[in-house]
């Protein structure tokens, strides 16, 4: 995942369009649409030593897995759950506090394209359009750091030269099997940049 | 059926006679037989019946010497069947007047143009794949043409115990490559090639030659419902599709009757280059990717890789 900044002068809705546009100039077939969010919980003030700030959960949802729950932690493991995973957090709600406040979510259109699968989106935070979501999928490849470069390339062909770094979570990868919840800790670190920098940003993932 | 009119050859009344010879022959052959079973019966004295019983069995083989003589008179005179009937005894189907309802002949006649044609072709063919035998394994050719100058062509019945063997010697050769063997449908071989974690090959053997293969992402499933291999399905990802194609491209490049073990060595070798399908750019563009697909061709001989398009 990663971000396309917004242009001078124009609204989220308005570059959206135009990466939608230039990806149809591609050859890419819209296929339905997309949604991730995401829902902080504050560890409540009771289970904190004293002086220490409560650590942060996030729990995730991915309509690509719609019956999977992700529990994530900053720099932490990634747990992932069934989807009544949910129920379970209303019933902790004496240690896990839900900072309603802060849900972030990015929905958008799926497109396909050969092989890649690339999910568009907008980044929402309560009412306002905070930011632009770009998810790049190569689907036949299970390595990530296999096919970056592969990537790079088709994202500098739709996104010039907002075309992101290299995201994190590949560094720690090396040649292991990419996962879902590789995606999920891309979506997060993008949400927690999203939430920092209040201004409009846009992003992209593997 | 097939005499007299049609076959002027045959004397058709000599041939009468010689049946009628041939009838007067094996009754004097059995009055022999009948005699000597006899014995020496119905005679007064000893001497009666010595003379008597010679004189019996004179009589008879002079009789059959007689026929003898007769029916090697007559067999030369009834000439010999139409053999300088062009189709020999095929011939002679063209004469039965049940061909008026059933198109043996016809298609007799058919069937021999086309394996006319099938034999000429097949020579031609042969001649010019001798000429494009495989290029990039020339040397071990000349070393293995050595030790085994001529190889018999009956390679389809080789034992499945050295198919086993040549296929194992291929998996030690390349660490990043596993080779599972298994024979589902009696002797012939099926193989699943795992190639890093890149892709998987489906490869259906006959003895050692290679029929089939399927090419299909390290994540997708190989396998039918039931647990067997699943050979007919192919990828879902539109880049293996690509690789499946030229993969059976390969397998008619790499052709060498006399040595098949050389040509599953080769196609391997040619097929263990795709573990950088992924993370090679085109050798002639320069680039990852060319409508969306990356390299997916690679050179039979340098195996260096290329776009489809950007071949050659
Ligand atoms: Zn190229």
């Amino acid at each position: 995942v990663g971000t396309v900044p917004v242009a001078e002068g124009k609204s989220v809705q308005q570059t959206v369009e135009l990466l939608a546009r230039r990806l149809e100039a591609l050859g890419a077939e819209k296929q339905g649409t997309f949604g991730v969010d995401c829902e902080t919980y504050h560890t409540a003030a009771t289970l904190g030593t004293q002086g220490q700030t409560g650590k942060l959960m996030y729990v995730m949802h991915n309509s690509e897995y719609p019956l999977s729950c992700f529990a994530l932690f900053e720099n932490g493991p990634c747990l992932v759950a069934d989807a009544n995973f949910d129920t379970l957090m209303v019933k902790l709600k004496g240690f896990f506090q839900n900072a309603k406040a802060n849900k972030i979510e990015s929905r958008g259109t799926r497109y396909q394209y050969c092989d890649f699968l690339v999910k568009l989106g907008t980044v929402t935070m309560g009412p306002s359009a905070r930011g632009i979501s770009v998810e790049v999928e190569y689907c036949p490849c299970v390595i990530a750091n296999d096919c970056w470069n592969l990537l790079m390339e088709f994202m500098q062909s739709f996104m010039g030269s907002h075309t992101p770094g290299i995201p994190s979570v590949f560094g720690s990868k090396h040649d292991s099997t990419y996962s879902p919840g590789d995606t999920m800790v891309q979506y997060m670190e993008l949400f927690n940049k999203i939430r920092k920098q209040q201004q409009v940003p846009v992003a992209g993932i593997r | 059926m097939a005499d007299g009119a049609l076959s002027p050859g045959v004397n058709l009344e000599a041939f009468s006679q010689a049946i009628a010879a041939i009838q007067a022959l094996r009754s004097s052959v059995t009055r022999v037989f009948d005699c000597l079973k006899d014995g020496m019966r119905n005679k007064e004295t000893l001497e009666g019946r010595e003379k008597g019983f010679v004189a019996a069995f004179q009589e008879s083989l002079h009789s059959v010497s007689r026929d003898l003589g007769e029916l090697e008179r007559l067999s030369n005179l009834v000439g010999k069947p139409s053999e300088n009937h062009p189709l020999h005894n095929s011939g002679l189907l063209s004469l039965d007047p049940v061909q008026d309802k059933t198109p043996l002949y016809s298609q007799l006649l058919q069937a021999y143009k086309w394996s006319n044609k099938l034999q000429y072709h097949a020579g031609l063919a042969s001649g010019l794949l001798n000429q494009q035998s495989l290029k990039r394994s020339a040397n071990q050719m000349g070393v293995s043409a050595k030790r085994r100058p001529k190889a018999q062509p009956t390679t389809l019945v080789l034992p499945p115990q050295y198919v086993d063997d040549v296929i194992s010697r291929i998996d030690r050769m390349f660490p990043e490559m596993s080779i599972q063997l298994s024979r589902p449908n009696g002797t012939s071989a099926m193989l699943l090639v795992t190639l890093g974690k890149v892709l998987k090959v489906i490869v259906v053997m006959r003895s050692l030659f290679i029929d089939r293969t399927i090419v299909k992402g390290y994540s997708e499933n190989v396998y039918t419902e039931d647990g067997k291999l699943d050979i007919w399905s192919k990828s879902n990802y539109q880049v293996f599709q690509k690789v499946t194609d030229h993969a059976t491209t390969a397998l008619l490049h790499y052709q060498l009757p006399q040595m098949p073990d050389v040509v599953v060595r080769s196609f391997m070798t040619w097929l263990r280059s795709y573990i950088k399908l992924f993370q090679a750019p085109c050798q002639r563009c320069g680039k990852f990717l060319q409508d969306g697909l990356p390299p997916t061709w690679r050179d039979f001989r340098t195996l260096e890789a290329f776009h489809d398009t950007c071949r050659q």
